[in-house]
């Protein structure tokens, strides 16, 4: 008996240990710095208690960053979502068994493809000039359109290219989980005098309401890691219009000044703020 | 209230032929039963006049107008499945509601009518429910509610009672039955059960292979199968079934088998000398007697199944099986040599090549 005890501990132990090792150790040492005045061009620093996170809040660019952050959540949680649902439902409902899984296949392609190349292709199909998406505005008005360029359209053109990502990979996903919802209340729907949209609408989501949450959790985290695709698409320009708090946070620590504990002290708040924010949510979805 | 007519409807998956050529009258406020064993096309049947299934040949009419191309919702149709079929997020109440919702009926009406068919249905105390905290039998219930509640022409059942279990499945044939006569609203009811088929229909519709084999009243179909493939379905313990080389007797034909030769005088049948046959006797036509005479089917006893007040006694006969159900007081032991005698009017003979039936 005592043996099936220690034998699952024995194997979980050095796992555990590295795991604790990687992710607390950056962690705890981010939360040190951040009560600092570190910066990059000295050596040495002094404790200065809660001085980082007071000046935080008077900081300008950083409750912009907030902002930004908040609007590209929102923007790309829901588009993501309304994408992925919609087509999934097109796809369950308008193909043939070989046309859904080639198109299943086809949509996969965009998520597997690294962040940064995404970006880059998609960047250069935004380009004013010889971009592909740009090019029949040129052509019909003769002006150049610089989506990326304009702080009105930046964040939302940068979150079309995440949707096109994660919204076409979750659109398979919703349409595997109503492939695998029982038929017989859809049929008893249909008996039912409900219309086809009404059938999704009333039984086919409700139905699948727990996954739909978890896979809008996953998107929300997701979202949180957007770093790479802004950087390589505006770098948090026009100005600071795509200035996302993780983008903030890199250029006080790494590109402007230097003042790595004031970016920890910005990634501090983070972590905390999303903890709270995603306990209180998981907690009030799961009722 | 309507009838349902089915003329030469086909069905085909691909080359592959489920139903073939099906006609059927059915009339208003008749309860039809489609029985048969798994994969005869009673289901696939039932789907088609639901709507759920294309027709690929024929047609469909309900109250004498066609359906084959009306989505089913425009029917008039209402189905109880086998797996009951709610929507399992909604309250007993919101299922039960759902179609009138769709329909656009007033609140208040809605309301009403719920009250009704729960009061009908004992639902009462499980409207707030949601459809899994509710026992299997009670489930089945709720989906009858939301079949009655649109007040349809016609009602679908496929093998409703199938999931639960022995007792509540009885209770439930019960209160089906005890709708029907209430609400005398046509019905085809599809089983694999012969004992719901017999219990429940007015007419059966025997399938097999996708096929009618037989249409008739419970008591027809037991009395006079049509084919060997019916007499052999119908009826619990199972007909015994033995084979037989029919010949001239000296007054009256001979039924030859292994050992024996039953002398019948063959009023009725249709016998020709030398012809394969199949010599069907129900268990409970098969009485004890003491005398050793003409006529007799003997053999030991090896296995006894107690009934309850009857008995069946196995034992074998010319190669064969035979079960024989006795009165479980004048019941012989294992073991026991038993002779049994039967009245040659009860007798069912078939062709033993074309399994139709040799009754005129």
């Amino acid at each position: 008996m005592k043996t099936k005890h220690i034998l699952p501990a024995v194997f979980l132990t050095p796992a555990m240990v590295i795991l604790a090792v990687l992710a607390l150790v950056p962690t705890v040492y981010a939360v040190v710095i951040s009560f600092q005045d570190r910066e990059l061009s000295r050596p040495d620093g002094q404790f200065v208690g809660l001085a980082n996170y007071l000046s935080l809040f008077s900081d300008r660019r950083f409750i912009n960053a907030i902002q930004v952050s908040l609007s590209w959540e929102v923007l790309t949680v829901v588009l993501t979502l309304v994408m992925a649902i919609g087509l999934g439902i097109l796809l369950f409902e308008c193909t043939t068994p070989k046309v859904r899984n080639l198109l299943s296949l086809l949509f996969l392609v965009p998520v597997i493809l690294p962040r940064v190349s995404a970006a880059f292709v998609w960047k250069f199909a935004f380009h004013p000039l010889y971009g592909i998406i740009t090019y029949p505005y040129k052509a019909l008005t003769g002006q150049p359109l610089d989506l990326l360029s304009n702080p009105l359209t930046a964040l939302g053109t940068v979150a079309l290219v995440d949707v096109w990502q994660w919204g076409l990979f979750f659109s398979v996903i919703v349409l595997k989980l109503l492939e695998t919802l029982p038929p017989q209340p859809f049929e008893a729907a249909r008996l039912d005098h409900a219309k086809t949209w009404e059938i999704y609408a009333y039984v086919a989501i409700p139905m699948l309401k727990a996954p739909l949450i978890s896979l809008a959790f996953v998107k929300m985290i997701e979202s949180l890691r957007a770093f790479d695709l802004i950087y390589v698409m505006t770098r948090g320009g026009p100005g600071i219009s795509t200035e996302t708090l993780d983008m903030y946070a890199f250029s006080q620590g790494f590109i402007e000044s230097g003042r790595i504990s004031y970016a920890s002290s910005m990634a501090v708040l983070m972590m905390v703020a999303t903890s709270i924010a995603f306990t209180f949510i998981w907690k009030r979805a799961r009722i | 209230m309507s009838n349902i007519v089915c003329s030469s409807v086909d069905k085909n998956y691909g080359a592959i032929n489920v139903i073939k050529d099906f006609n059927l009258d059915v009339a208003d406020r008749e309860f039809i039963v489609f029985l048969g064993p798994s994969g005869c096309g009673k289901s696939t049947l039932l789907r088609m006049i639901a709507g759920l299934e294309e027709i690929s040949g024929g047609t469909v009419s309900i109250d004498g107008m066609a359906v084959n191309e009306l989505e089913p919702r425009d029917r008039g149709v209402a189905m109880v499945f086998q797996n009951y079929a709610l929507y399992p997020h909604m309250s007993i109440y919101d299922n039960i509601a759902f179609g009138l919702k769709r329909m656009k009926v007033p609140k208040a009406e809605i309301e009403n009518r719920i009250n009704a068919v729960s009061a009908t249905l004992g639902l009462g105390p499980y409207l707030s429910r949601k459809p899994a905290e509710l026992s299997g039998g009670q489930q089945q219930r709720v989906a009858i509610a939301r079949a009655m509640i649109k007040t349809p022409k016609v009602f679908l059942f496929d093998e409703p009672l199938s999931n639960l279990d022995a007792k509540l499945r009885h209770h439930m044939r019960v209160e089906i039955a005890r709708l029907h006569q209430k609400l005398q609203t046509t019905t085809i009811y599809v089983t694999h059960d012969q004992l719901e088929a017999m219990t429940l229909a007015d007419r059966i519709v025997l399938m097999k292979g996708g096929a009618i084999e037989q249409v008739g009243s419970p008591a027809e179909i037991y009395e006079k199968p049509r084919t060997l493939f019916v007499a052999g379905f119908i009826g619990t313990p199972n007909m015994n079934l033995i084979d037989v080389t029919v010949a001239r007797g000296e007054s009256g034909w001979l039924l030859r088998t292994e050992g024996t030769d039953i002398h019948i005088n063959g009023d009725g049948l249709d016998l020709k000398a030398g012809q394969e046959a199949v010599l069907g006797i129900r268990p409970p036509d098969l009485v004890q007697t003491a005398s050793a005479g003409e006529n007799v089917l003997t053999g030991v006893a090896d296995l006894i199944e107690f009934h309850g007040n009857d008995a069946l006694v196995t034992f074998k006969f010319a190669g064969k099986e035979i079960g024989a159900l006795v009165k479980a007081s004048s019941c012989p032991k294992t073991g026991e040599r038993v002779t049994l005698s039967f009245d040659e009017a009860r007798i069912h003979l078939f062709d033993k090549t074309t399994g139709l039936t040799m009754r005129r």
